[in-house]
């Protein structure tokens, strides 16, 4: 991002138009007019148009969002989200507890179906294929997305065998594959040096730090389109964090990653684009220097620079 | 203490704060009662078990230990040569005292001294046995009639296979009814040399009839049986059924020459045996000659070094341990019953685990949670509430006479009317006590699998893995200590259960235990077993020896309590290699 690009303010009402489409110039209009009322029109439940940076329609998508609604039973927990997550970088989700980060992120790799009461609406695609529809098998499609948890979960085996997991469930016997891939994830995971040599000992006898990096490997050795990490090291002491973090850094570029975070320092440290989500709505979403240092709305500035929230 | 600090005059004058009125807390607020109680009632538990355990170690350890033989000479003219089993002392009524004869009477009086403060006197239970010639096994000595007490050397406690045992001095040993040896020392010498000899040929026999002798008569019973489902069939006189004859008559054959080829050698054997014989001389000076095939055991119990009486103490336990009952149970081993018991257990614990799991899982990994699920949940529960007894009967309706009887039908028709599935039998009992323990076992299980976590769930569903690959790869290895705390629990309800086996084949005495080693199919499911449970409740009511079975109750209960014990550690002992797996460093 120049200097010069970041001169160029543009306008809620035009990102609006240039992102979404015409008809939410009014609305949006009518919203910047009130400053400091978006929050409130979201939480009486006005309609409102996200503003979505145009830098990102030339990335090219991974998972792209149209439309998405999300209700828990009777509550709505996601209103009409439309956004798309970019190919080979880091999308960070940000705001406050209970906007619907999680809820977003799980949708993805239709998690939520583990829950009887939820009900979606709209549409959701993986690298063109619909996720969500009566003819998707949603267990082909979790083989395509990685996911780490905020909590390290390993399971209650070797390490070797929780890295190699996704293969086992497939079937594969190939001891030199098994090897191959075990090794290739551990040390994509930043974990190979510290685990090379007990790779037969239980995981859980690793600190949480290593867990997680192993829930990483674990989540990579399926080969991944998109790494979804859910708030990855809010478990974890700053310099577990520190090496999470160099280690999403480096996965830049090879992986698709959607992670959710409540730590605004991480979203700006790590992540190429950010979206900020207010109340299960896509408040502002947009490259992540633009979004921390020239957000388009003052409700954006106001919650990246900590003045609310 | 802080609460009973008094309030500093700044907050107590405090404009507008009103001064509550604050009392000392009381004895009940600071819960000293409640340590007293709580840790009374947990040395209460603690006292009950270590008492319960202390009682039947003592009297179950002290059975086989070898007693001192006495000889006692009473006033009434009685000679009473054995072991006093117990002491006890009472003050006899007016009644009986004028029923004896003067002496006597006299002699119980000065006992008791004093007329208007009587002391009580002790009296003495002998066991004398002799059973054949007094027609008693114990009898009742007053103590103050004794007029002398001496311990013969070479006082003899004969076990013998049959009627008992036998108090006696040795006094010459027989060959083929001539006195070959004279005198105790010599005569017990020469026992000492013929006896594992003859003990040896005298088991080899019975082996022979028992194992050799059965299987041919159990091969003929097979091959009647074939000719006659057979006949059943096809019809007596077909063709079918001619040639079918021809064969089992050429097995009878067979049959019929191993048959006499054994019955020759146990002939040969018992003959063998059939020259030596103990002369015996009891207490009354009566002499009697005993086989010395049917002694199992003699024990000089006067002469025993503390070596030679754990010899003995040993050798008892080991009789007991390894041996078949005899005398009505009372006497020799209990093998049989702690074969069938550990059987039964195993067949149970291998019913009840898959069963319990596998619906465990259904209810809480399957079902959708609801309505109906709770009262499935419900019923389970209560279901372990329902009197053991019930099941027995239930055992007995559906498995015997439902099941087993249509199995009959169907399968073992040649047999009829002798029931072979359609009575008691080890396998019913163990379904009836695997429906009896499964409750535990889905409870146990159900609690196991709400303790693993869900991100273990999550975790797994993200990386592709279908319901069952996650169930079978992560929630039930995560989830085996908790089930096999299930089937520790059910294995110590079963061990120990007896009513329900009293419905469904536990007897007093099974000729034949469920395996067979020598014999095709090895185990036989249908076949009726003894329990050490049953055992004990045998022993201690049925027994027409009482006071002889009553030490053997003790040592039985003993055995049992070992046992359910050992199955228990054994299993927690699997329960903590597996919980290491998953233990986390930290």
């Amino acid at each position: 991002m120049t200097e010069i690009e970041k001169e160029k303010v543009i306008l809620p009402h035009q990102a609006a138009r240039q992102g979404a489409g015409d008809q939410a110039v009014t609305q949006s209009g009518h919203t910047s007019a009130k400053i400091g009322g978006l929050f409130e029109a979201i939480s009486e439940g006005r309609p409102f148009q996200s503003v979505l940076h145009p830098e990102l329609a030339s990335q090219e998508p991974v998972v792209e969002v149209e439309g998405f609604n999300l209700w828990y039973g009777s509550t709505q927990a996601l209103h009409d989200i439309t956004f798309s997550v970019p190919k080979g970088r880091v999308t960070a989700l940000i705001g406050p507890s209970g906007c619907g980060k999680s809820t977003l992120l799980r949708s993805v790799n239709r998690m939520n179906d583990l829950i009887d009461s939820v009900s979606i609406e709209g549409s959701m695609s993986l690298s063109g294929d619909p996720i969500y529809g009566r003819s998707v098998d949603v267990i082909e499609l979790r083989k395509r997305i990685g996911m780490v948890f905020q909590k390290p979960n390993p399971f209650p085996m070797s390490i070797f065998e929780n890295v190699i997991y996704s293969l086992r469930i497939d079937g594969v016997r190939d001891r030199g594959l098994l090897n191959q891939v075990c090794e290739e994830s551990l040390r994509g995971a930043g974990l190979w040096d510290e685990v090379k040599d007990r790779l037969k000992s239980s995981a859980l006898a690793l600190s949480g730090g290593q867990q997680q990096r192993l829930c990483i490997a674990r989540a990579i050795a399926a080969e991944p389109e998109v790494l979804l990490l859910d708030e990855p090291c809010s478990a974890l002491d700053p310099i577990a964090t520190g090496k999470v973090e160099d280690l999403i850094e480096d996965l830049k570029g090879t992986y698709s990653v959607l992670m959710v975070t409540h730590n605004m320092q991480q979203a700006s440290r790590v992540s190429d684009n950010t979206a900020f989500m207010y109340l299960g709505r896509l408040v502002e979403y947009g490259p992540t220097d633009q979004v921390f240092l020239g957000p388009r709305l003052k409700e954006t500035e106001d919650y990246v620079t900590g003045r609310f929230g | 203490m802080t609460l009973i600090v008094s309030e500093s005059p700044d907050r107590a004058n405090a404009p507008g704060r009103r001064k509550r009125d604050r009392r000392r807390s009381s004895l009940t607020a600071h819960g000293e009662p409640m340590v007293w109680l709580t840790g009374g009632s947990l040395a209460l538990c603690v006292a009950m078990i270590v008492g319960l355990l202390g009682l039947v170690l003592y009297q179950g350890l002290g059975t086989f230990w070898p007693q001192e033989i006495v000889r006692l000479e009473a006033a009434d003219g009685r000679v009473l040569l054995g072991a006093i089993s117990s002491r006890s002392s009472y003050i006899p009524e007016e009644s009986l005292l004028a029923s004896l004869p003067p002496e006597q009477a006299t002699l119980l009086r000065e006992a008791m001294g004093d007329p208007s403060d009587p002391q009580p006197i002790e009296r003495l239970l002998v066991r004398s046995e002799n059973y054949e010639l007094t027609g008693s096994h114990y009898n009742w000595i007053d103590r103050p009639l004794v007029v002398s007490e001496e311990r013969p050397t070479w006082a003899l406690c004969l076990e013998r296979t049959e009627k008992g045992r036998f108090y006696g001095l040795p006094v010459a040993f027989l060959v083929d009814g001539e006195v070959v040896e004279e005198g105790p020392e010599a005569t017990w010498k020469r026992f000492g040399e013929q006896h594992p000899a003859v003990r040896r040929r005298y088991l080899e026999y019975r082996r022979l009839e028992k194992r050799d002798l059965g299987h041919v008569n159990a091969d003929m019973e097979e091959a009647r049986l074939y000719l006659r489902s057979v006949a059943l069939s096809k019809g007596e006189g077909s063709a079918a059924w001619l040639d079918a004859k021809a064969k089992f008559d050429a097995r009878e054959e067979i049959n019929r020459a191993r048959a006499a080829e054994i019955q020759g050698r146990i002939d040969e054997l018992k003959g063998a045996n059939a020259a030596f014989a103990l002369r015996m001389r009891t207490g009354d000076d009566r002499e009697v000659d005993i086989p010395l095939e049917r002694i199992v055991r003699a024990v000089p119990a006067n002469q025993l070094s503390l070596a030679g009486k754990l010899r003995v103490y040993g050798s008892r336990w080991r009789e007991f341990l390894t041996d078949d009952p005899r005398e009505a149970n009372s006497e020799g081993g209990v093998w049989p019953a702690i074969f069938g018991t550990l059987l039964m257990t195993l067949l149970m614990t291998l019913m009840v685990v898959p069963l319990g799991v596998i619906a465990a899982l259904y209810l809480h990994e399957y079902a959708k949670q609801g309505f109906i699920v709770s009262l499935v949940r419900i019923a389970v529960n209560n279901l372990a509430g329902v009197p053991s007894i019930v099941f027995g009967v239930f055992g007995l309706g559906f498995f015997c006479y439902i099941i087993g009887s249509s199995i009959d039908e169907f399968f073992f028709s040649a047999r009829l009317p002798n029931p072979t599935y359609g009575k008691g039998g080890i396998l019913w009992a163990s379904l009836t006590l695997a429906l009896l323990t499964l409750p535990v076992v889905i409870v146990a299980t159900e609690e196991a699998l709400a303790a693993v976590p869900n991100s273990m769930r999550e975790g797994s569903y993200a990386c592709g893995a279908t319901k069952w690959q996650t169930i079978r790869r992560i929630i039930l290895p995560r989830a085996q200590p908790g089930i096999m705390t299930g089937a520790i629990l059910a294995i110590a309800r079963g061990a120990g259960e007896v009513a329900p086996l009293m419905l469904v084949g536990a007897v007093k005495l099974a000729p034949d235990l469920p395996l067979d080693l020598g014999r095709f199919p090895y185990l036989f499911p249908e076949r009726s077993f003894m329990h050490l449970g049953f055992h004990i409740y045998d022993l201690g009511f049925q027994s027409q020896n009482s006071e002889a079975a009553k030490p053997m109750v003790y040592t039985t209960t003993l055995l049992l309590i070992a046992i359910v014990v050992a199955l228990n550690l054994s299993a927690i002992w699997i329960r903590a290699r597996l919980r290491r797996r998953f233990r986390a460093a930290r």
